[in-house]
């Protein structure tokens, strides 16, 4: 039967392809798992390693005389720096905690139940994902801070004040931040689990608690990527730690990096140290989600999977849930928001309340503040689309028994999730210290400086977190799916197209806009790596905002925003209206 | 069987995608490349990278350019980034010159061998760019500041502090505020100026100890500094002369005020020392266009709220009307051999003691 299944049973009526093309295929084919590791060593584990080694032999990168020294390693764990780890460590497992807290039922009110403006919830998630880090921080801080928006409109709250600007406030921004992240790993897994097992347990008997028993555990993939996740992303954030973490004197480790970078000289091996300490405090999740995970197979989408039924809600369950989650979003994005409009919107570092355009003329029409914008447009949608490829590359590796052995998804488990871990900075500075090693001049490689250079470092920063995101679904995909495109006589590529591709569509969509998203904004590597005289968006706000423009910086990040929605709102419409009826409904629910 | 056919089905699909891939990243790359190399063949003389701070960096590029010929590639970003970029990179360094604000900056690359000495451009010095040269002539002040400027708003104080030893008094309790050192650039001159001022570094830990004890409220750069100020959670701002000039040509209800003494930030280019001898040839160019006359007046233009408000450094030419005469201000400068590799150790124990 094996045998049998092997061939496609029809091969007759299958129309003969091209010799060429399946030349081309096969080459490719043979050539594809070793050409993807050999990518993933070149983009993602020598600039980690170079930036890694760095830390016990800084002179093999001319940063130290010690060709071997422990000195920066025990140096990471003493005095301020140890301090920092220790909140980074508690501050993330809390924000991961609070991220699944929050990002688990409200991708279920918003995926299987009657909840009042659910189509809006997906794209508010969107919305969150892509404020960079630092906006919300700025945006709170705003409100709160003595002689903030909060005290001049009389609420005289210093308990609020004392909240936000410190641990909790920390916790709070970058649980907000991990919520996204739950919610799509949750609402992939969502859509791959079918009404039959509800069914099933009610059928059986169980109560709608004891149905989410049953279920809950299916989604133990999801919620353990978010979890991990969310912890990876907020220990090696940048943007809480540098703006309310440190206006609250509250110290993490990604600040306390940076500023062993900043200072001058700055000190490299001192950063990497604390990079290593980083990245090996990732183990603890990944240990966690293997162990949670060890042994057990979540393939459940299948050909045969029936689309879910929403559940109706009654009038004040309704009604709470909604308020439930208008709160989050007024949470997440309405202060945010605020402050960033508002800031945009006073000429006068926000001396007054006297409102102006002028700063968002001064984008406009000022050389050199929309270039920017443009750019970072272009760079994102080329990093999206190479990383969503790359990432399901890995998370296929990664979620398939098929054909990929235990120890290969295990190294390739850890060398994604340490990547995510890494600190942006460091994960630049590596770039750096190998692109533009000597000897690679030599060869005739000057990618270092070049625009080149720093879309491999978005891509391959991102893909770590594209692959976990498609890890849920891509998980979830019977063998058989494709085994039966093939069946009926489907050429390798068609069956892939017919087969796989619908049922993944979504996923990949969704995939490719978080990429953008953190492209778009993102900060760290575009500092260090950008080509001279092409200084992407964030690069530019950053310097209006810490210079003598700061309503300028403000009305650019505004635009930034909006442009990155219309983005987002255009790839959403656009799979709305040309993806066929068959791949929309595939993972979809119905309303019950 | 099943495993072996399951993996070459994977092998296809995936080659596929890693070929898409590819291609794409190749896109990206011949993109890139082939725009670079148009820039360095529009031109037979080599493309000058100019790593800048400053405000006015790319009118005056454009200028250079434009009299010379010479093609220029500019880097303009924050200091911090930019040194960051160049020890990260010396030992296959990218840069042709450096133009940024602070001469311990340049004293500590100097001190590394990264910086060309004894270079020294036909110019007619006045006294500020006399205090501002380097022995060695590892670099060239192309202008000054002052750090730091006391801003504060005229409708709320009406008698501003006159010393620096008036701030610790309790009438300003929790009223002013500063910069950063580790994330602003000009704000570890300014520290260390008031440690030479009072006569050391102990007695500067002193003052800044007080200062914090007296509510001393920091944040990151300038920018930020005179947001608090205009918002009202302190009352006198310490930022770098240029800063809060600008910030009073946009806001009349401010107002600045030297302290005595107040310590010169100068502006300053230097040469990469590793740089090929015809971009050094093309840098020495570039520092003599932007102290000749109209390499001055681009400077004076190119940043009117910002950088463009600075104190010449040479004869002849008049800062602009908006600063404040130095004709009564005791201005000081501070060794930058000295006081540079005292930078990272002064930094870490303010971030420690006062920032935390």
């Amino acid at each position: 039967m094996v045998r049998q299944l092997d061939r496609p049973l029809t091969p007759a009526v299958r129309p003969a392809r091209p010799a060429a093309l399946a030349g081309l295929t096969a080459w490719a084919g043979r050539l594809a798992r070793p050409l993807f590791w050999l990518l993933l060593v070149f983009t993602i584990l020598i600039p980690c390693a170079a930036s890694l080694v760095l830390t016990i032999s800084p002179r093999l990168f001319d940063q130290g005389t010690q060709w071997f020294t422990l000195s920066y390693l025990r140096g990471a764990f003493t005095g301020a720096t140890a301090i920092a780890i220790t909140n980074s460590l508690w501050v993330s497992a809390a924000a991961a905690v609070l991220g699944v807290a929050v990002g688990l039922p409200v991708a279920w009110l918003a995926g299987r139940t009657t909840l009042p403006g659910r189509r809006f919830v997906a794209g508010g998630m969107w919305l969150v994902l892509l404020l960079p880090s630092w906006l919300p921080a700025l945006g709170w801080q705003r409100l709160v801070q003595p002689d903030g928006v909060m005290y001049r409109l009389g609420l005289d709250l210093p308990g609020v004040t004392h909240a936000i600007m410190g641990p909790f406030g920390v916790v709070l921004l970058l649980g907000l931040r991990s919520v996204p992240f739950s919610f799509l790993a949750v609402t992939a897994g969502l859509a791959g689990l079918g009404q039959e097992f509800e069914d099933a347990a009610r059928v059986h008997g169980a109560s709608r608690i004891g149905a989410l028993r049953l279920i809950l555990p299916m989604l133990a993939p999801a919620i353990w990527s978010a979890l991990a996740i969310g912890f990876a992303e907020s220990i090696s954030d940048f943007g809480v730690a540098a703006t309310l973490a440190y206006n609250s004197n509250f110290s993490l480790a990604t600040y306390q990096l940076y500023q062993a970078i900043d200072n001058f000289p700055p000190s490299f091996p001192a950063a990497s140290a604390m990079g290593c300490l980083l990245v090996a405090a990732v183990a603890i999740p990944l240990a966690l989600q293997a162990r949670a995970l060890r042994g057990r197979s979540y393939q459940m989408l299948s050909g045969r999977t029936r689309q879910a039924v929403r559940r109706q809600l009654s009038r004040p369950g309704a009604a709470c849930a909604a308020a439930g989650v208008a709160l989050f979003f007024v949470v997440a994005l309405g202060v945010p928001g605020f402050g960033a409009v508002s800031g945009s919107l006073l000429a006068d570092y926000g001396g007054s309340f006297s409102l102006t355009l002028v700063n968002y003329r001064a984008v406009l029409h000022a050389s050199g503040q929309l270039g920017p914008l443009e750019r970072s447009l272009v760079y994102a949608v080329i990093g999206a689309s190479v990383t969503v490829a790359g990432g399901f590359i890995a998370a296929w590796l990664l979620a398939q028994r098929r054909g990929t052995s235990s120890r290969e998804r295990r190294v390739l488990d850890f060398l994604l999730l340490s990547a995510i871990a890494l600190p942006s900075v460091v994960f630049a500075a590596g770039y750096i210290f190998f692109y533009n090693l000597p000897v690679l001049s030599r060869l005739g490689v000057d990618l270092y400086q070049t625009t080149t250079l720093l879309v491999i470092a978005y891509i391959a920063s991102s893909l770590p977190t594209s692959s976990r995101v498609l890890m849920g679904a891509v998980s979830q995909l019977q063998p058989s799916l494709k085994d039966a495109a093939r069946t009926h006589g489907s050429g390798e590529l068609t069956a892939w197209a017919r087969g796989v591709l619908p049922v993944v569509s979504r996923p990949l969509v969704m995939a490719w806009l978080l990429t953008f998203c953190g492209v778009f904004l993102e900060l760290p590597i575009s500092q260090l790596l950008y080509a001279p005289g092409s200084p992407p968006a964030s690069v530019a706000i950053q310097d209006n905002l810490g210079n003598y423009h700061f309503g300028v910086g403000m009305a650019q990040s505004v635009l930034a925003v909006a442009v990155a929605m219309l983005a987002v709102a255009a790839v959403l419409g656009g799979y709305r209206l040309l993806a066929p009826a068959g791949w929309r409904r595939i993972g979809g629910v119905r309303s019950g | 069987m099943t495993r072996t056919i399951t993996r070459n089905r994977f092998r296809c699909t995936a080659g596929a995608i890693a070929v898409g891939a590819l291609a794409l990243a190749a896109a990206a790359g011949c993109s890139s490349s082939s725009t670079s190399t148009a820039a360095s063949t529009s031109a037979a003389k080599v493309t000058l990278v100019v790593y800048s701070a400053q405000g006015y960096d790319q009118a005056m590029t454009t200028a250079f350019h434009k009299a010379t010929g010479i093609p220029v590639k500019l880097d303009d970003n924050s200091t911090g980034p930019l040194l960051t970029q160049i020890e990260a990179s010396k030992n296959n360094p990218n840069w042709g010159l450096l133009w940024v604000d602070g001469a311990t900056a340049f004293a500590g690359l100097d001190q590394q061998g990264l910086l060309q000495k004894g270079f020294e451009p036909k110019a007619d010095w006045n006294s500020l760019g006399q205090q501002s040269l380097p022995a060695d002539k590892s670099y060239t002040p192309t202008g000054v500041t002052l750090m730091a400027a006391l801003v504060y708003n005229k409708t709320k104080v009406t008698d501003p502090p006159a010393t620096w030893q008036q701030l610790l008094e309790p009438q300003w309790k929790g009223d002013v505020g500063m910069n950063d050192p580790s994330q602003s650039g000009p704000t570890y001159p300014f520290i260390a100026g008031m440690m030479n001022y009072l006569g050391g570094v102990n007695n500067g830990e002193s003052y800044f100890t007080k200062l914090k004890s007296n509510g001393l409220i920091i944040h990151p750069t300038n920018g930020p500094t005179l947001q608090a100020l205009t918002s009202g959670q302190i009352k006198l701002a310490l930022v770098q002369s240029s800063a809060g000039i600008g910030a009073v040509l946009g806001d009349k209800q401010l107002a600045v005020k030297y302290l005595d003494p107040v310590t010169l930030l100068p502006s300053a280019i230097g040469i990469d020392a590793k740089a090929p001898a015809a971009e050094r040839a093309e840098a020495e160019k570039f520092i003599e266009f932007v102290l000749s006359p109209a390499g001055q007046k681009v400077m004076q233009s190119g940043d009117p709220t910002g950088d463009s408000l600075y104190y010449p450094v040479l004869q002849g030419v008049s800062p602009l009307s908006s600063l404040p005469s130095l004709a009564s201000v005791r201005t000081q400068t501070i060794n930058p051999y000295t006081w540079g590799p005292k930078e990272a150790t002064i930094n870490t124990w303010f971030d420690s003691s006062i920032v935390r």
